[in-house]
């Protein structure tokens, strides 16, 4: 249908809308106009995606010169693909209805894994060539590089500069090092959405430690044992902020320092060996870093590029200080750092200390000044280039510790490092670990902010959206959360704060181990597999939480009576093992022998598996998830909000465990036709502070009757509310109140209840 | 709503929150409530009952009835076994008499297990007598949808292409506990043109979803006792035959009832056939119907001949089979606004009153249950309707 939105002719590639994308899009039109920021928060299932498509390329088309290019930011492939796929819908659309030839250019970049077609040969051809127009999804590109023989991935990088659309991952445009190379020339006048912008975390620590090379590599074997070893920080990461810390913090190791040990000993053999067969080069290279980093420092004020937060202004004005500008001073320098680094890590205590500190240690022990270990990142990638080394892959740790060199010179603020000579779980194994962690997520997407004209961050769990501005300090010019029209209210969200013998519930520390609580949430877990059909999915704090209670329940024989329901599933800390009992859950789903999935809040499947329909009917969150308060780095990290934004510790902790309850229960509402239960099964989610917290179109169908149940008053509501859902429903009952058509939308009535579905922030 | 007669005693419901009743009606159009779709949905198949459609006459159905430990729950009174078997009864008699000339079987399943109740037949007696008995059975483990299934299918399978194949299951567990895959199953009964149904007693359960979509049946869950009969009630009208089912024409003999005068010397008392296999029910009767082909003596009608296989029915029986070809025609929606002067009900008196849906129309809503089916024959006759009139695209699949 065409749309009129705000005065703008928008195509719509459905015959029904719902009434919240029409003010969505309102929204979004505004945003646009004014040039700024959003924060737009709306449920999962509502049509966000074709929202966003179709009103920005409608303003594309409407004002060409005004937004020249949108930049779709998402998580994984396949949800790229998803976004691509609706593009599809809504080009095909306009072909028809406007009938002519639209010479629209959007296609979707992933990493070079997903895009290679020879594996074996190395292939650049295609790099120059402009795409034809039309819309390109990863298979699409791959089809065409196999005909023409040009290979996908470059051909995509290089059309990215003109395409309209791009569709990718977020890592192409935050973390530093990748953006340098990717999107570092596109066009200031581009509009930014960041998709499902509340979890972007956990891939990216990953990628950091490889070396930021991810497009380009494969994954280098030493440091994916680097990772598993900092797996348990994983508990510790926040959410959107995340990934912006995420791509600036570094953790160092004593593998990482070995390797590193290697490179820098590669380094200077190879200096050696082109000393003696071309000595012109380096000279050569002497000769353009006294001249400093001048182009770079043009290059960024004419505004050509991207900036890259590792690269900071200052040092664009100097040229490279005289005593790491020859390459064997600087191979010396970097031993020399290596070295302080090492007896760094031989320590028998946890050191906390801020960047100032550790450079004043620095340079009182092996008497490094500031100035050269700012240089240090921009130094190595020019000794890399110019000693003509192909395989960066192997220089990966010793590119992690000049970045991690220039990081602490650069930023004295935001920062802070942790050296912990064990890990907590095992504290009589050695393993001395680095932190340099990020304590500022504004830092690594202040250059996004500040380069595009528009960026959107929308996700169907942003609650409270006042939080997100601040800890990321830009200044939205609209942030609105949008609720659910719904014909018939397919949401119940049931506050269980009691047992049936009166005990509170809580996960809270001093009643965890608890024998009534814990029999009390098994006893809820029993009744509810009796009346709950097909899955349910009950998420628990954490690993160790989960493994007390689970074990608890088997020594009470609850679990045994469950069974007589339900199969149990449990997630566990192994890829491989979840990913099989994912697909046995959804098995037994199917088939109608019901099954219940026992998994952890911050873990794999709270965070990217939706439970459609029959797969989750009910989501119990026992407990709610506070992150582990004992974690040094998030100490720090509380401290540093406290000081520099004035945000409350407690406040803090509160926002980030509801975002997480939020995303837990959100997984079993995937659209208007889904309908699930929310069980929250802790005492504290009935205070207003927690509640209030929760996403609105989650809040709005709390209310005063189910705060505060015991178990049976759960039970029998379930039970009421799930015989409701189970009537015939279809679309024709939707119409006129959640889905209308376009007569419907344009009665002055609906769009004065259109009006009143965003609610301003 | 407290009038409703058939309503469950208030305190034999669930917890009731009438507040948030009440704030739901507050709110008006926004959200409309799920009692308000149930009576759209129930208006749309009212109207659509009206549409030309072939029926089939003729049904094999097979009841398969859960006798699983979740059977047990109180939320149906006095349990939800004797709640069902209690209307499964008057289901049967109703079934009988508006199907006449059909047949029904009864299996339940408990403990992964399935077994017959009753085998197929037109016989209502029998069937309300092993329901009447089945109320003492514990309940025990899971249902095994896969075996009741299978059970039914085999039986069904040999049934004529001419007569509906049908299954109903009432389910009262969320879980079902199968010895192969179910899907596989499904596909088998649809090909066979199997219809299976379900009502389901306590929530939906994906798989019967699947089941009922693939085969074309239909799926409901209860809300209440009430609302469970009236879903029962459903599976009383014939439902629509595909059209690729065969028609075919059917001898049927129409026996006279014939009575033996005492005074009469020759007549004898004779065993009826159908007694010939349960012992229960005196044997020895004078009168009978008598087979018009072989002179086979039965008690009661509608009946297979046991010696020539004959269909032995009796012309009422047919005549109300025929009733389902020709519904009486739709309400006239008048609204109120327009009844100035007489805004009572013509049949029960009662004042209609404004805007709530349910009464739109000039016959309030008490009276419309009244009118139930046994009435319809005589209001189209009286409203001077030829009942034949539209019988003109209705295809008879039985002669």
């Amino acid at each position: 249908m065409k749309l009129n939105i705000d005065g703008l002719l928008v195509y719509f590639p459905y015959d029904y809308i719902y009434p919240e994308q029409y003010s969505y899009m309102l929204e979004l039109k505004r945003t646009l106009d004014a040039k700024g920021h959003g924060v737009l928060e709306m449920p999962s299932g509502t049509g966000k995606t074709i929202s966003l498509l179709s009103l920005i390329v409608a303003y594309q088309r409407a004002f060409p010169l005004e937004v020249t290019k949108l930049i779709y930011c998402s998580r994984t492939v396949p949800e790229i693909e998803k976004v691509v796929e609706e593009l599809r819908k809504l080009m095909e659309f306009y072909a028809k209805e406007t009938e002519e030839v639209n010479n629209f250019l959007a296609l979707a970049l992933s990493s070079r894994k997903n895009l290679c077609i020879h594996p074996e040969e190395f292939d650049a051809v295609g790099r120059q060539v402009p795409l034809p127009a039309g819309v390109y999804n990863l298979d699409d590109l791959k089809d065409l590089g196999r005909r023409k023989g040009w290979c996908p991935y470059y051909l995509a990088r290089y059309s990215i500069l003109h395409a309209n659309i791009v569709v990718y991952s977020y890592h192409y445009l935050l973390d530093p090092k990748i953006a340098d190379l990717v999107s570092k020339e596109l066009a200031k006048k581009s509009v930014v959405v960041f998709d499902e912008a509340h979890n972007i975390g956990k891939d990216l620590q990953r990628l950091w430690l490889s070396g930021m090379s991810e497009p380009f590599l494969a994954f280098p074997e030493g440091l994916k044992k680097d990772f598993k070893m900092s797996k348990r920080l994983e508990k510790l990461l926040f959410s959107t902020d995340n990934v912006c810390i995420d791509s600036m913090s570094v953790n160092i190791t004593r593998r990482t320092l070995d390797r590193c040990q290697n490179n820098v000993d590669t380094l200077q053999n190879t200096i050696q060996r082109i000393k003696e067969t071309d000595a012109a080069k380096l000279r050569e290279e002497y000769r353009r870093l006294v001249e400093g980093l001048k182009e770079a420092n043009v290059a960024r004020e004419t505004d050509v590029y991207l900036a890259n937060p590792v690269l900071p202004d200052e040092i664009l004005k100097e040229a490279v200080p005289g005593s790491i500008r020859t390459a064997e001073h600087f191979v010396g320098f970097l031993r020399r750092f290596l070295e302080y680094l090492k007896s760094r890590l031989r320590v028998q205590h946890v050191v906390q200390e801020s960047a100032p500190q550790f450079l004043k240690d620095i340079f009182d022990k092996v008497c490094i000044d500031r100035k050269p270990l700012r240089f240090c990142a921009e130094r190595l990638q020019s000794l890399l280039r110019t000693l003509e080394i192909t395989d960066i892959s192997d220089f990966s740790a010793v590119t992690l510790i000049s970045n991690f060199a220039t990081l602490v010179s650069t930023y004295s603020q935001g920062f802070t490092i942790i050296i912990e000579p064990f890990e907590d779980r095992t504290p009589t194994i050695a393993n001395p670990v680095l932190h340099f962690s990020c304590m500022d997520p504004s830092i690594a997407i202040k250059p996004v902010f500040q380069r595009f004209q528009s960026v959107i961050i929308t996700s169907g769990t942003l609650s409270p959206v006042d939080i997100y501005p601040r800890i990321l300090d830009f200044r939205p010019v609209t942030m609105a959360s949008f609720t659910m029209t719904l014909a018939r209210t397919c949401l119940c969200p049931l506050i269980v704060g009691r047992g049936n013998d009166q005990v509170a519930l809580s996960s809270k520390f001093e009643t965890r181990e608890d024998f009534a609580v814990i029999r009390n949430y098994g006893n809820l877990l029993l009744e509810m597999s009796a009346v709950v059909p097909d899955g349910i999915v009950a998420f628990f704090t954490s690993y160790v939480y989960m493994e007390n209670i689970v074990a608890s329940w088997y020594e009470q024989g609850i679990l045994e009576n469950i069974q007589r329901n339900k199969l149990i599933f449990i997630e566990t800390q192994d890829a491989a093992e979840t990913s099989m009992a994912l697909e046995k859950y959804q098995e037994a789903c199917e088939n109608g022998r019901g099954a219940i999935l026992l998994s952890v809040a911050r873990g794999k499947v709270s965070e990217g598996i939706d439970f459609v329909h029959h797969f989750g009917r009910a989501v119990i969150m026992f407990g709610v998830p506070y992150v582990y308060t004992q974690s040094r780095i998030l100490k720090a990290r509380l401290e540093y909000l406290r000081d520099q934004f004035q945000i409350r510790e407690n406040d803090f902790l509160t926002f980030d465990a509801m975002r997480h309850a939020a995303q837990c229960v959100g997984r079993a509402i995937r659209g208007k036709t889904d309908y699930g239960l929310m069980i929250f099964a802790d005492k504290r989610y009935a205070r207003a502070d927690k509640r209030g917290k929760l996403p609105r179109w989650i809040q709005e169908h709390i209310n005063d009757g189910s705060l505060n149940l015991t178990v049976d008053e759960a039970v029998q509501l379930s039970k009421h509310f799930l015989r409701q859902m189970a009537q015939p429903f279809s679309q024709v009952d939707q119409l006129g109140l959640s889905l209308l058509t376009l007569e419907q939308l344009e009665s002055p009535e609906m769009l004065k209840k259109i009006a009143q579905i965003a609610h301003q922030t | 709503m407290d009038e409703e007669p058939e309503r469950a005693k208030r305190w034999e419901g669930g917890y009731e929150r009438t507040w948030e009743v009440l704030k739901e009606d507050e709110s008006g159009s926004l959200t409309a409530t799920v009692e308000e779709i149930l009576y759209q949905s129930k208006k749309r198949r009212v109207i659509k009952s009206h549409e030309q459609v072939r029926l089939g006459m003729m049904r094999h159905l097979y009841f398969v009835i859960d006798c699983s430990r979740s059977m047990d729950d109180q939320d149906l009174k006095p349990n939800r076994l004797t709640s069902t078997l209690k209307l499964m009864e008057t289901f049967v008699d109703e079934y009988f008499d508006q199907n006449p000339i059909s047949q029904v079987g009864i299996i339940i399943t408990k403990n992964k297990r399935a077994e017959k109740l009753t085998e197929l037949s037109g016989n209502p007696k029998k069937h309300i007598d092993a329901l009447k008995k089945a109320v003492d059975t514990p309940c025990v483990g899971e249902p095994s949808l896969y075996n009741a299934l299978s059970l039914a299918l085999n039986n069904l399978k040999h049934m004529p292409g001419h007569t509906s194949r049908e299954i109903l299951i009432i389910l009262s567990s969320l879980t079902t506990c199968d010895p192969a895959n179910i899907y596989e199953l499904i596909t088998t009964l649809k090909s066979l043109k199997v219809r299976v149904s379900v009502i389901g007693l306590s929530a939906e359960v994906r798989v019967c979803t699947v089941l009922t979509r693939e085969t074309g049946g239909s799926y409901h869950v209860i809300l209440d006792e009430s609302h469970f009969k009236e879903l029962l009630m459903l599976h009383v009208k014939p439902p629509p035959a595909s059209s690729s089912s065969e028609c075919s024409l059917i001898r049927m003999g129409f026996p006279q009832h014939t009575v033996a005068s005492l005074s009469d010397q020759d007549a004898k008392p004779s065993f009826s056939m159908s007694h010939l296999d349960s012992s229960s029910g005196a044997g020895l009767s004078l009168g009978g119907y008598f087979c018009p082909q072989c002179h086979a003596k039965y008690t009661e009608l509608p009946v297979e001949c046991k010696v020539c296989g004959l269909t032995l029915v009796s012309a009422p029986h047919l005549a109300r089979s025929f009733h389902h070809l020709f519904p009486l025609q739709a309400f006239l929606e008048s609204p109120t606004e327009k009844l100035l002067k007489n805004r009572f009900c013509q049949a029960c008196q009662r004042e209609l009153e404004d805007k709530t849906p349910v009464e739109k129309h000039t016959w309030s809503q008490t009276t419309e249950k009244a009118s139930n089916r046994r009435m319809t024959l005589k209001t189209a006759e009286k409203n001077g309707e030829p009942s034949n009139h539209n019988s003109g695209d209705a295809l008879l699949l039985i002669w």
